[in-house]
């Protein structure tokens, strides 16, 4: 068949029943030049007819074969097969409204997970040319250093560095800046889109700064201007003109998709607008390599030229170990292959656990279906249907649930993002790509999966229900077609799979929604109400470090002065503020703990009221300005960390150290914010605050006798230094509302994936239960009818059921733990989440009781039939 | 095989025994394409005349063949198909490989002389 002819055979399809006068005229034209022809042989008119016609054959025949020549059978067949179906469809609307929904919440869920996956670990950084041959060296460098690497090799490799994101100060607002060697475009052979980007030529050091916009800035703040280039903005004190702006959807390499960068500045710049680029900075191991491989260059090879260089920067005549490892940074986040390919591993388990129990469920029923329908089936096979047909058949009303179902998923699909948006604590142009929903590929993947699956939970069951004993069959008076009971039978493989399935999806995720709920929902161990903060940066308002250390000093004082201010803190970060990463702190003899390390000022415990229940407050002297001498330090803790840390011993007076200082444990406090989605409080140590060194600036925290004034708090704060920038003003009961209100949007989003397990696992049992019953009703009918009592054919049906759900609950329980075990092998904020909340004994054994229990009383609404089935009625049914 | 048994057409052969006839006599009826083939086979070829219209209906959807309602000589509706440009080429193509084909059949089945019996 070739192509015109395949293209005007499916026109001809869709003309379906329209008959061929067409081809009737011509039959009749072709049978008179047939009889004319005859007679002019000399027949008569009655011979010549016949004959005509004889030689024609029959004309049926020829009918059926243009007709078989103008369409094509098998799309026939297959729209009769769909069409049959559809109607089958409409006939059992509980039935379809079931199938689909399960399908279209499993291929949902499928599609984010798939879509995460993607982003997360495979997603190439946008607006780069081949990311591929991009790497990034695991550790920052000073400068020096990266210009050693730089200069080193000209064949293997080009090289460029950067620093940050950092933050920016604009005019009286607040941006994200890169700090950027003058290759760094280049590096990455981007384009601008209007102007220049750095060049090592006139970004030489010393010569002063200028700064280059992303697109996103460029047209969201300053709306697309034309004129941009050779404008002027105000960064941190300076005026720089802009020189460039970069494409559309470029942000820079490396780990940019949690903080995206609204502007580049050149880091050889002298006098360098960015505090971070002050004093020394050269020698401070803070910038990040990038390195564009040339082609047919290995990472490994790579490392051991780096290596080499490196020793001889130290001077280190040691010959052996790796020094530098590169990670590929072609894709949105960094990641070491290993960390790939646990990404990879756990979203494929998530995504096969969903899957799996989708079809699971979905075979079940339909294989429930099916044996309702062996009678159908039945007829249909003894007038001649070969068994391939009802096949294809029953595979055909699967692909259509199937591609309905797909369609219902990414409808599902969408609705997930929109609340994945609104949770959202970061909102940058990358993560907003993101949540803005699942993208073509991911559409096609919905549907692939959509396709596989039933390929999976159609192919089984349509195999089963059509082996058929004709004979057996079509006897009236029993369900017939259903084979013997076989304790390891498709049903209860699929109803053993399903529990499984059901019970590591609703462990997982019980253990994030019951940590959801009692979240932060819950005291955080101070009251908000008249509690306003706001941050302050001296350092990128220009001031010098003295100067700021002297201000910082100042400011609680004249700050207490406001009418209406009882309390005046400082501290290193606004208060419930849970984006800042655990950072490892070590106890003599106790080993490495993960903990929130953050700064305070004076009374900051009693400007939140959070309660020093042992111990002293920090004092002012403890307060310092730059490196801290040697000495022991006072650090207070919350209850969390005192049990994490010190266990059941009395924290008052032990030692944390962190980073070469150690402290000394002054006080404990009732201080629990929890972090988005943790269970119980995290383990956070406060030291002093150190003015100095507060890298993205200060929060001042304000406790008032009744309402707060904003507009005093920026008349003192002007007062003090006329360039003071005062920003992210908020109110900290606002600040647990946002809290609280993405706390209860993430347990909407986690609860029904949860209930979507509990519910398809029951659902399957319940209707396994029926069948085995309808099954076995001979059975129990001679049972009752030997005397047997109620309660012992109960058991006897329920035991099957319970058995399963055993089995099926302690392969999900094992599968839930090993899994939450692999996740904690790696420090992955996935691993964070589950870890607390896995060790909490409540849920852990709570949840599988709470499974089994509905699993078994699932069971028993069907299984009471049992008892009720009267022996005579059973037994005359043969 | 007796000497007077019609032969049953190959396979796909009615095709090319149609492009043919097209081809040698221009546009041509159903009945008279039909007649034609019997005729020049010497009415050794087996031929349900109704089975002549499932093969011009594919010429027609591969483009071979057109067709087209007209009167014939002696005044009779009739619809004629004609060959076209592209069928004209196919028929080239087809009747070398059947050529070549009945070449090598020919002699692979010729009776050997003093062959390995």
């Amino acid at each position: 068949m070739n192509l015109d002819e395949f293209w005007s055979r499916l026109r001809g399809v869709f003309r379906r029943n329209r008959p061929d006068p067409d081809f009737d005229d011509e039959i009749a034209s072709h049978l008179e030049f047939a009889k004319a022809d005859a007679i002019r042989r000399g027949l008569s008119e009655a011979e010549a007819e016949r004959l005509a016609a004889i030689q024609f054959g029959s004309t049926t025949a020829a009918r059926e074969r243009v007709w078989e020549q103008r369409r094509l059978p098998w799309i026939d067949t297959l729209l009769r097969d769909a069409q049959y179906a559809a109607r089958g469809m409409r006939r059992n609307p509980g039935f379809t409204l079931v199938t689909l929904g399960t399908l279209s919440i499993g291929i949902g869920l499928c599609s984010v997970i798939y879509s995460t996956l993607m982003w997360v670990v495979l997603r190439p950084v946008p607006g780069i040319p081949e990311p591929e041959r991009l790497a990034v060296i695991d550790r920052p460098v000073p400068y020096s250093s990266f210009e050693a690497y730089r200069e080193s090799n000209n064949t293997s490799w080009s090289a460029a560095a950067f620093l940050g994101p950092v933050p920016i100060t604009l005019g009286d607002d607040r941006a994200t800046g890169l700090l950027v060697s003058p290759e760094y475009f280049t590096t990455l052979a981007v384009q601008p889109l209007l102007g220049r980007f750095f060049d090592p030529v006139q970004e030489q050091k010393g010569t002063p700064a200028s700064v280059v916009l992303t697109e996103h800035f460029w047209r969201t703040r300053l709306r697309s201007d034309p004129q941009a280039i050779g404008r002027t903005l105000r960064i941190n004190g300076r005026t720089l003109s802009i020189v460039g702006v970069a494409q559309r959807d470029f942000y820079g390499a490396g780990a940019v998709a949690f903080s995206v960068p609204d502007l580049f500045l050149p880091a050889t710049a002298n006098p360098s607008p960015a505090p971070e680029l002050r004093d020394g900075f050269e020698n401070r191991p803070s910038f990040q390599v990038l390195l564009r491989l040339a082609t047919g260059v290995t990472i490994a090879g790579v490392e051991s030229q780096l290596d080499a260089e490196t020793r001889r920067l130290h001077h280190s005549g040691e010959n052996k170990g790796r020094l530098i490892r590169l990670f590929p940074a072609g894709s949105l986040i960094p990641l070491p292959p290993e960390g790939r390919a646990l990404f990879v591993l756990f979203y494929g388990v998530l995504m096969f656990a969903v899957l799996g129990l989708t079809c699971a469920n979905l075979g079940g029923l339909l294989l429930a279906r099916g044996a309702a329908r062996v009678p159908e089936f039945a007829i249909r096979l003894s007038i001649g249907a070969d068994r391939r047909r009802l096949v294809r058949q029953l595979l055909t009303e699967s692909a259509l649930l199937a591609v309905a179902g797909g369609a219902g998923g990414l409808l599902c699909a969408h609705a997930i993002f929109a609340i994945l948006r609104s949770i959202q604590t970061l909102s940058n142009p990358v993560l907003d790509s993101f949540t803005r929903g699942p993208d073509l590929q991911a559409a096609g993947f919905s549907f692939a999966i959509a396709i596989v699956a039933a390929a999976g939970f159609g192919l089984l069951p349509a195999l089963a229900v059509t082996r058929l004993d004709l004979t057996a069959a079509m006897k009236p008076g029993r369900i017939p077609g259903l084979p013997r009971y076989r304790p390891f039978g498709l049903r209860n493989f699929f109803v053993v799979g399903q529990v499984a399935a059901a019970m590591m999806l609703v462990l997982v995720m019980g253990f994030v929604v019951v940590g959801t709920q009692y979240g932060p929902r819950t005291d955080p161990g101070f009251d908000t109400a008249p509690v306003s903060f706001f941050s302050l940066d001296p350092a990128r308002d220009g001031l010098a470090p003295a100067e700021s250390a002297e201000l910082l000093g100042r400011l609680p004082e004249r700050l207490r002065r406001i009418p209406g201010v009882v309390i005046a803190s400082l501290a290193d970060r606004p208060p419930l503020d849970n984006t800042y990463p655990t950072t490892p702190v070590s106890v003599p003899g106790g080993g490495s703990h993960g903990v929130v390390l953050q700064s305070a000022g004076p009374a900051y415990f009693s400007a939140l009221d959070a309660r020093i229940l042992r111990g002293v407050d920090f004092q002012q002297r403890e307060m310092t300005s730059g490196p801290r001498s040697a000495g022991i330090v006072p650090a207070a803790i919350n209850q969390t960390a005192a049990s994490e840390l010190f266990g059941s011993q009395d924290p008052l007076g032990l030692r944390i150290q962190h980073d070469g200082h150690e402290y000394q444990v002054a006080a404990v406090v009732r201080y629990a914010p929890r972090a988005m989605l943790m269970g119980r409080p995290i383990a956070t140590v406060f030291v002093p605050l150190d003015t100095h060194a507060a890298a993205s600036g200060i929060t001042v925290v304000l406790r008032w006798r009744a309402s707060v004034d904003m507009a005093a708090v920026r008349r003192a704060v002007a007062d003090l230094d006329s360039r003071l920038t005062v920003f992210q003003p908020n109110t900290l009961t606002a600040a647990v509302a946002d809290l609280e209100s993405k706390a209860s949007k993430a347990a909407a989003l986690y609860t029904p994936i949860g209930l979507f397990g509990l519910v398809l696992a029951c659902l399957g049992l319940a209707g396994v239960t029926a069948q085995t019953v309808q099954r076995r009703k001979k059975e129990i009918g001679i049972r009752t009818a030997m005397g047997a009592r109620r309660s012992q054919v109960l058991r006897l049906v329920m035991g099957e059921s319970a058995a399963m759900v055993l089995v099926g609950s302690a392969i999900g329980y094992a599968a839930a733990t090993a899994f939450a075990r692999a996740l904690s092998a790696v420090a992955s904020p996935v691993a964070q989440l589950i870890a607390p909340v896995a060790s909490n004994w409540a849920l852990t054994a709570g949840v599988p009781s709470l499974l089994i229990a509905l699993a078994i009383a699932s069971c028993y609404l069907p299984a009471r039939r049992s008892a009720g089935i009267d022996p005579l009625n059973a037994l005359r049914e043969e | 095989m007796p000497q007077n048994e019609k032969l049953d057409l190959l396979q796909g052969t009615l095709d090319l025994l149609v492009l043919r006839t097209l081809d040698a006599m221009g546009p041509q009826h159903g009945y008279g394409i039909a007649r034609r083939i019997e005729h020049s086979s010497g009415d050794q070829v087996l031929l349900n005349q109704g089975t002549i219209y499932a093969s011009l209906v594919r010429l027609q959807q591969r483009k071979w063949i057109s067709a087209e309602w007209g009167v014939s000589g002696n005044n009779r509706r009739a619809k004629f198909y004609s060959i076209t440009r592209s069928g004209k080429k196919r028929l080239a193509a087809e009747t070398s490989y059947w050529q070549r084909l009945t070449a090598v059949i020919g002699r692979v089945l010729a009776p050997s002389e003093g062959g390995d019996r």
